[in-house]
C-alpha cells in the first residue's frame, strides 16, 4: 500500500516537473504576441511563419478578435503588436493614458458592399451610397426596388466593434457607429459573414475587399455618376471610396524582435504577400 | 487501494485539490458580482428591464434574458420527449446487451464540443430550416433551439435512464401481478415512481442548454432584440451566451460595456446554478430512498 502511494507521489512529481521544463523551453524563445483585427491577421500569419522560418529563434503567436481587441491588447500589455483596420479612436487612447500607440501602415484593404451571387446575376451589380443608405435604414427592403429580382433583402451587419464595419457605416452613413435598423442579422468575422452571404441567395453585407469570390460578389459603387468596381486599381489610385490603411500598433517606437518583424511585413517579401496572396494594395 | 494516512501525501493532495476546487467556485460568484456592480449602480434595475443594448450609451440585458429562455425551453420541447421515450425503451424494453449500446452512443453524443454542433447548425441545419419555413434566413430562434435540443438529449436521456433503473424490482413485478401488461407497467407503476429523477434530468440538461454558447452564437443571428411578437420563433435574436462570446473579448476588462457583459454573465450564472442545484438535490434525494 505505502509503496503504491509512493509511486502515485512521484508520478505526480514527474508531470509537475515535466510541465516546469517545458514553460523553461518556451521563456527562452524569442517571443512575439499579436492579436486583432481579422482583416489584417491572413497577412500577419503568413509572414509570421516566413519569418519564422528565417529566424529559429523567434516564435510569434497571432490571434485574431477585431481591430478592438488590437488596440486593447496592445494598451494592456497583453500582445506586443496589435492588427487594427481602422484609425485609432479618441476614447482608446483616452482608456490607455500610459500607453503611446505607435502605427505602421503596412497594406490598403477596401471594404466591399457584396451581395449574393443569385442577386448580382439577376442585375444588381451596382448600387449608389443612398441605395445602401436606404436597405441598411429598412427604408428599401425589397431587392425589386434596386433594379433585382422580386425578394426580400436579407440585410447583414457586423458586430459593432468591427473595423470593417467602422469604414463602411462611415462611408454610408457618415459615422462609424451608425445604428443599422434594417438588419436581419448580426455576423462577426469575414469568414462567418462570407458563409452568410454565399448560403442565402437574397443577402446584402460587406466584406473585406479579400473576401469576395464567385459565391459572393462585390457590386460596383456609383459615385458622382461615375461606376467604380471594387478593383485593386480603383484602390490604388484612391478612386474607390470604401477603403481603409491596414496597421500594426505597437506601444510605444518598437525595438528587438518587433521591430524586425514589423520591418520585414514592410520589406518585399512582406508586400509581395500583402498585395499578391491576400489581394490588398501594397503601400511600398 | 490508496490508504488515507492522516498525513500522507495522497490524503495532502486530495484535501488541496478539495479546497481549491472549492475556492474556485467562491472566487468566480465574488468576481462576477464585484465587477458588474458599476452597471447596476449605473442604470440599476434599468439593466434587467430594459430592452436597448447601445455600447457608450445604454445596457438593457432584457432581449438578452428573455432569449435566452425561449431559446431553452424549445430546446427541451424537443428533447424531452425525444430522450424520455429513449429511456424508457432502453431501460424497460432493451435487453441489457442492446440497452448498454444505446448508452454508449448516447454518452458519444453528449462529448461531441458544442462548434461542431455549430458548424453543423450552419451549413444543413439553417439551410433546412429555411426551406421547410419558407423564411427569408434560417438563423432564427427555432434553429438554435433544434440545435440545442439534440445537445442536451444525451443527459436527458441517461440521466432519466437512471431513474428509471433505480426504482425497485418489486414495483414492476406487483404491478404485473395485478394483470397490467407491460406498457401498463411502465405508465403507470414506474414512471410515477422515477418521476423526481426524470425532472432533475430535465433540470441539469436546462442548465447546460443555458449555459452553450458556441453553437447558439453561430445559428442565432446575433440581434439584440425581444422577438416581435414574442413568441416569435423565425427570427434572429440574441442569447445572453452569444452576447457575452461576441462581445467579451472587444470589452475586455474596461468601463461600463465590461460591467454589463459581467452583469449578464451573473444572471446567467444565477439561472443556471439555480437550476443544476434543484436539479441535483431532487437527483440525490430520488438515489437515497
Amino acid at each position: 500500500m505505502i509503496k503504491k502511494n509512493r509511486f502515485a507521489f512521484y508520478i505526480v512529481l514527474l508531470i509537475t516537473a515535466l510541465l516546469f521544463d517545458v514553460s523553461i523551453v518556451m521563456a527562452g524563445a524569442r517571443t512575439v504576441r499579436v492579436a486583432g483585427s481579422t482583416t489584417v491577421l491572413p497577412v500577419v500569419a503568413k509572414t509570421s511563419e516566413m519569418f519564422m522560418a528565417i529566424n529559429p529563434d523567434v516564435r510569434i503567436m497571432v490571434n485574431s478578435g477585431g481591430s478592438g481587441v488590437g488596440v486593447k491588447f496592445v494598451g494592456n500589455g497583453l500582445a506586443d503588436i496589435g492588427m487594427v483596420s481602422r484609425e485609432i479612436t479618441d476614447e482608446e487612447i483616452k482608456n490607455f493614458p500610459e500607453s503611446d500607440f505607435k502605427v505602421s501602415v503596412v497594406g490598403i484593404d477596401a471594404v466591399a458592399c457584396v451581395v449574393s451571387s443569385e442577386i448580382y446575376d439577376s442585375g444588381v451589380k451596382t448600387l449608389t451610397k443612398e441605395q445602401i443608405r436606404k436597405i441598411y435604414s429598412g427604408e428599401i427592403e425589397n431587392w425589386k426596388y434596386v433594379g433585382g429580382p422580386d425578394k426580400k433583402i436579407f440585410c447583414i451587419d457586423k458586430e459593432r466593434h468591427r473595423g470593417t464595419r467602422h469604414v463602411f457605416m462611415e462611408y454610408v452613413f457618415g459615422n462609424k457607429n451608425a445604428r443599422a435598423p434594417g438588419v436581419d442579422l448580426v455576423s462577426g468575422s469575414n469568414n462567418e459573414e462570407q458563409t452568410k452571404v454565399a448560403l442565402s441567395d437574397k443577402a446584402i453585407g460587406m466584406l473585406s475587399f479579400a473576401w469576395i469570390n464567385s459565391d459572393v460578389k462585390g457590386v460596383d459603387i456609383i459615385e458622382d455618376g461615375n461606376i467604380i468596381a471594387p478593383t485593386v486599381v480603383n484602390i490604388k489610385n484612391g478612386l474607390y471610396p470604401i477603403a481603409r490603411n491596414l496597421t500594426l500598433v505597437t506601444n510605444g517606437v518598437a525595438d528587438g524582435v518587433v521591430s524586425e518583424f514589423i520591418d520585414y511585413i514592410l520589406g518585399p517579401s512582406g508586400q509581395k504577400v500583402v498585395a499578391e496572396e491576400y489581394g490588398y494594395v501594397s503601400v511600398k | 487501494m490508496f490508504q488515507l494516512n492522516r498525513f500522507g501525501p495522497a490524503r495532502i493532495i486530495f484535501a488541496s485539490s478539495f479546497f481549491i476546487s472549492i475556492s474556485i467556485i467562491v472566487v468566480i460568484f465574488f468576481f462576477l458580482i464585484t465587477n458588474s456592480l458599476p452597471i447596476f449602480y449605473l442604470e440599476g434595475w434599468d439593466f434587467l428591464t430594459g430592452t436597448h443594448w447601445y455600447v457608450g450609451e445604454v445596457y438593457g440585458a432584457l432581449p438578452m434574458i428573455y432569449v435566452t429562455v425561449l431559446v431553452t425551453l424549445l430546446a427541451l420541447c424537443f428533447a424531452f420527449p425525444l430522450g424520455l421515450g429513449t429511456a424508457i425503451i432502453a431501460s424497460e424494453f432493451l435487453p441489457e446487451r442492446y440497452r448498454l449500446i444505446v448508452k454508449m452512443v448516447m454518452e458519444l453524443l453528449a462529448g461531441i464540443p458544442g462548434v461542431v454542433y455549430g458548424l453543423l447548425g450552419i451549413v444543413l441545419l439553417t439551410t433546412t430550416v429555411q426551406r421547410v419555413f419558407n423564411l427569408i434566413d434560417g438563423n432564427c430562434i427555432l434553429t438554435a433551439g433544434l440545435l440545442l435540443g439534440v445537445m442536451i438529449l444525451p443527459t436527458i436521456m441517461t440521466v432519466s435512464e437512471d431513474a428509471l433503473r433505480t426504482v425497485p424490482k418489486e414495483y414492476r413485478e406487483q404491478a404485473l401481478a395485478l394483470g397490467l401488461n407491460h406498457s401498463e407497467v411502465v405508465l403507470t407503476a414506474v414512471l410515477p415512481a422515477a418521476a423526481k429523477g426524470i425532472l432533475g434530468a430535465v433540470l441539469l440538461s436546462t442548465s447546460r442548454a443555458m449555459g452553450e454558447t458556441i453553437s447558439v452564437m453561430l445559428v442565432i443571428g446575433s440581434l439584440d432584440r425581444i422577438p416581435s411578437p414574442f413568441f416569435n420563433i423565425f427570427t434572429t435574436a440574441q442569447t445572453i451566451t452569444s452576447k457575452l462570446g461576441r462581445e467579451a473579448s472587444e470589452a475586455l476588462g474596461v468601463g461600463y460595456h465590461w460591467n454589463a457583459l459581467i452583469g449578464l454573465a451573473l444572471v446567467l450564472f444565477i439561472m443556471s446554478m439555480g437550476m443544476a442545484f434543484i436539479g441535483d438535490i431532487i437527483v440525490v434525494k430520488e438515489k437515497r430512498v
